[in-house]
């Protein structure tokens, strides 16, 4: 019947962010009843190395709203052709563009909202599905009532949509919170964005939201002062539902820089509206031609790609612990744990595309058959690119592809270099005072050698079209010798040594340190 | 006197009269399709009840509502006043009521500009943009929004008025011109029209709207030829929406390009049933055999017009039950002939199409 359709980004907008959406996620789909409903939450430009929002806060999500969400990733890179036209991080009129593109055709209505609004129908027990089901074609708003901080925050519990919505029914009597916010037309209310249906077919026709407003604030009476012109009447379903919003004002907002808060001007987009069309976005918005990946929280999970990778990769231990050191002596022994490195490995693509395609720079046989075991089971299916300077590696596996090293830096989208010693065996003690042999010394000559000139020209030698940065991790270079190599090169955090692993995008070192080691990198020298 | 006959005789007549000597200023109120007395009232109510009296508000909306039975906007208003005085479930009657009483009606004729398919009378739009125009007199949406309401309303002289206000404050506006020449078309004025959306068209060449608009008026006019190119224009440019296909296929009689979009539509849109009457038409006008399907419910109008009378055919146009307002929207008023199994013969251009379809 509906698709409700809500955006954001895994970051911190607003106070409290997570429970206020998660009490929202969970109490929208409590109110579907119809089997083609669903939430489409459009992930907008979260870090690739984050999971979407819904991901980040699934343990707090019903099964309901598991099942009926589905998540529409906007990767940075797609983002980027429009960073330098605005100050946002996040752009309504795209991610809801996207998501309209992309929703239920079988649904007849689309219900714009946000993911702090709770709806509470005014007969006890009647879906929205029911409410929309019922009435005629037409654009429909209703008012926005706030909840204070203090209600929603101490007293509704995420996990039961059912409970905070009747605690709704009471607080609103008891604390008066029912006030309608009257507004000029076409808007009809204040805070109109909260809730907006319209008909699917009618979204088509008018080409979405307006996509040139890149400024943030004022796309719902946009879309209100086009839709009123389309169809004639905003018409309220205010005798059906009341609607709740979890007031998040302690903490403004990214957007919200109080009187100095730029936003899309009200005059152009608003009062001198003329016709509900866009003309000139008429055959791109929503970016048809993009491929836009889709997540689910009901299956295929990112923890269950994770551990079908390992568990394809891994034997469980047979021992209670194993042991290593950090104490300085050890720090040119280079050998290490395969099987407790491994799942950190895998916790640095899992947010990547599927179809990422992963340089592999290393030493150690085993670990790029375990590794590339592990990408294989956990549902990518990009290829793991390894150069032929890396001598000694298995060149048969599947997904795997060997090629020079120049050709294949254009073709990779993530880098993955292991430092490790070729001759250490699987059965070996670890950090036990062990120097490198002459096999190793040679085979890590060229793993820092390739290093550096990857991302030394990491900017110049990315794919075709390409805007973002790609990112490198490192295997093994926590205090160690290759740890000063790896943070000159790549702007890592500060890791546990137990992780073995750090990550990160080039850094660009403005000072003469930083040249001269862009230049040397460059040269291989 | 009632306290509402009170009102209406204090209600502005020394304005009233005045305004008959001077042009109107683009915030005054004038009353539309459903009366001058019951649009006071209800103007009078929503005073009323913003200031707080409530039942009096709801008196005066009944009262309304009992002069104009067709006020939806009113019986809206009375829900809003019950529902604030806590009579919930006479207020969700109320809604109801108004919402069913905008459906009544059909909308416009899909393949016509999207003001031109608005349903029932726009009142409280019009109050409402008024009210708007009060304090942003400069900007265009109210006057094109006001303007619209008006044209859906029936009122193309308030309509125009509008427009050209909107056109003083964006003379480049190409979506105000093609409104006006929208309006100029309903009020008759067909070589104006054609004048003003031959601008519209030079400049954006791609606007199915206007190439229908302008089809209209040439046709009205009796330039057959133009009206012709025109709708094949516009019929090209529809990337084969059924709905506008059908209809622009219609005007051209062009029975054998509509028939797969009225099929479509038939099949699609079961709540309208003049799809399958259009259907039938294109058929019979074809000389194929028409289906066992489509029967129509819920519209005795269109019942009517397919019950098989002498010979098994539909009845002649003589027996058709006359409806109180024609249903027609665009080029209903050809098929219907055709669909009764009377002669194709020549219809009237004018009649066809006059005022706003």
């Amino acid at each position: 019947m509906f698709s409700v359709i809500i955006y954001g980004r895994n970051d911190t907008h607003g106070y409290n962010l997570h429970k206020r959406a998660a009490i929202s996620f969970n109490a929208l789909a409590e109110v579907m009843s119809d089997p083609d409903d669903e939430i489409l939450f459009v992930d907008y430009n979260t870090p690739d190395d984050h999971p979407t929002f819904p991901e980040a806060i699934h343990d707090t999500l019903t099964e309901k709203a598991k099942q009926v969400l589905r998540i529409l990733r906007i990767r940075p890179e797609q983002h980027a052709h429009l960073k330098s036209k605005t100050h946002l991080v996040a752009l309504e009129a795209q991610s809801r563009n996207v998501a309209l593109r992309r929703s239920n055709p079988r649904n007849r209505w689309i219900l714009y909202t946000n993911t702090d609004m709770l709806l509470v129908s005014r007969t006890e027990g009647e879906s929205l599905s029911d409410i929309l089901g019922a009435v005629p074609d037409g654009f429909y708003q209703i008012p926005r009532f706030e909840l204070p901080e203090m209600l929603w925050e101490a007293a509704f519990d995420r996990r039961d949509p059912a409970g905070n919505l009747a605690k709704l029914r009471d607080w609103s009597v008891r604390y008066h919170l029912n006030q309608v916010v009257h507004n000029f037309m076409p808007m009809k209310y204040d805070a109109l964005g909260d809730f907006q249906a319209a008909l699917r077919e009618d979204m088509f026709a008018i080409h979405g939201f307006d996509e040139s407003m890149l400024l943030g604030w004022h796309c719902d009476s946009n879309l209100a002062a086009r839709l009123a012109l389309y169809r004639g009447r905003v018409d309220t379903l205010i005798d059906k539902l009341f609607g709740y919003h979890c007031d998040h004002t302690r903490v403004a907002a990214a957007n919200n820089k109080g009187r100095q808060t730029r936003m899309n001007d009200q005059d152009q987009y608003i009062w001198n509206v003329s016709s509900p069309y866009v003309p000139a976005q008429a055959d791109s918005w929503g970016w048809p031609d993009v491929e836009i990946e889709e997540v689910r929280l009901d299956r295929e999970t990112s923890y269950q790609r994770f551990t079908a990778g390992l568990d394809a990769a891994l034997k469980p231990a047979t021992v209670p612990y194993t042991s290593t050191s950090l104490e300085w002596y050890l720090y040119d022994d280079l050998t290490y744990d395969i099987d407790h490195t491994l799942p950190f490995v895998a916790d640095q693509m899992l947010t990547y595309p599927r179809s990422t395609s992963v340089m592999l720079v290393g030493t150690r046989g085993e670990f790029v058959e375990r590794f590339l075991t592990s990408w294989r089971a956990m549902g990518f299916t990009g290829p793991v690119l390894v150069p032929n300077e890396c001598e000694g590696l298995p060149s048969d596996l599947e997904g795997e592809e060997r090629g020079a090293f120049e050709d294949l830096l254009p073709r990779a989208e993530m880098f993955i270099f292991e430092f490790g010693l070729a001759t250490q065996h699987a059965d070996e003690p670890i950090r036990i005072g062990r120097q490198a042999g002459p096999l190793d010394v040679k085979r890590l000559r060229m793993v820092t050698k390739l290093f550096k000139q990857a991302t030394s020209t990491e900017a110049e030698t990315r794919p075709p079209g390409r805007r973002t940065p790609r990112r490198f991790v490192g295997v093994n270079v926590i205090y160690n010798k290759f740890w000063p190599l790896f943070t000159d090169y790549v702007g890592a955090n500060i890791n546990p040594f137990c992780s073995q692993v750090l990550a990160g995008l080039p850094r660009n070192d403005p000072s003469l340190r930083g040249k001269v080691l862009r230049f040397r990198g460059r040269r291989a020298i | 006197m009632s306290n509402s006959g009170m009102l209406l005789r204090l209600s502005g007549s020394l304005r009233g009269a005045l305004s008959t000597r001077r042009r109107r200023t683009a915030d005054e109120w004038v009353p539309g399709r459903n009366g001058g007395e019951a649009e006071q009232l209800f103007l009078r109510a929503k005073a009323l009840f913003r200031m707080g009296d409530g039942e009096t508000a709801i008196r005066l909306l009944r009262q309304a509502s009992e002069i104009a039975p067709g006020f939806s906007d009113a019986l809206e208003a009375e829900g809003e006043a019950l529902d604030m005085s806590g009579d919930v479930a006479t207020a969700a009657a109320r809604y109801e009521e108004a919402r069913r009483l905008r459906q009544t009606g059909r909308p416009g004729a899909p393949d016509r500009h999207f003001v031109l398919r608005q349903q029932g009378a726009h009142t409280a739009e019009i109050v409402a943009y008024t009210r708007v125009l009060k304090s942003l007199r400069k900007f265009a949406l109210p006057h094109l929004a006001r303007g619209n309401a008006y044209l859906a309303d029936g009122q193309p002289e308030m309509a125009l008025a509008d427009y050209e206000r909107a056109l003083k404050l964006q003379p480049e506006s190409l979506d105000a011109l093609a409104l006006k020449g929208e309006a100029l078309s309903a009020r008759g004025r067909y070589a104006a029209a054609i004048e003003v959306l031959d601008r519209v068209i030079s400049a954006r060449p791609k606007d199915p709207d206007s190439l229908n608009a302008r089809g209209i008026a040439h046709m009205a006019l009796g330039h057959i030829d133009q009206a012709n190119a025109d709708w094949r224009h516009q019929l090209e440019l529809l990337g084969g929406r059924p709905a506008a296909s059908a209809y622009v296929a219609l005007r051209l009689a062009g029975y054998v390009v509509a028939l797969p979009h009225l099929e479509t539509m038939a099949g699609n849109d079961g709540r309208d049933p003049y799809w399958t009457l259009y259907l039938r038409t294109a058929l019979l006008r074809l000389g194929r055999p028409l289906s066992d399907k489509g029967t129509v419910e819920g519209d005795s109008w269109v019942a009517s017009l397919m019950r098989p009378g002498r010979h098994g055919r539909p009845p002649c146009r003589g027996a058709v039950p006359t409806r109180r307002r024609s249903p027609c929207r665009g080029s209903v008023c050809r098929p219907l002939v055709l669909a009764a199994g009377g002669r194709p013969g020549r219809a009237d251009p004018r009649r066809a199409c006059s005022g706003p379809q």
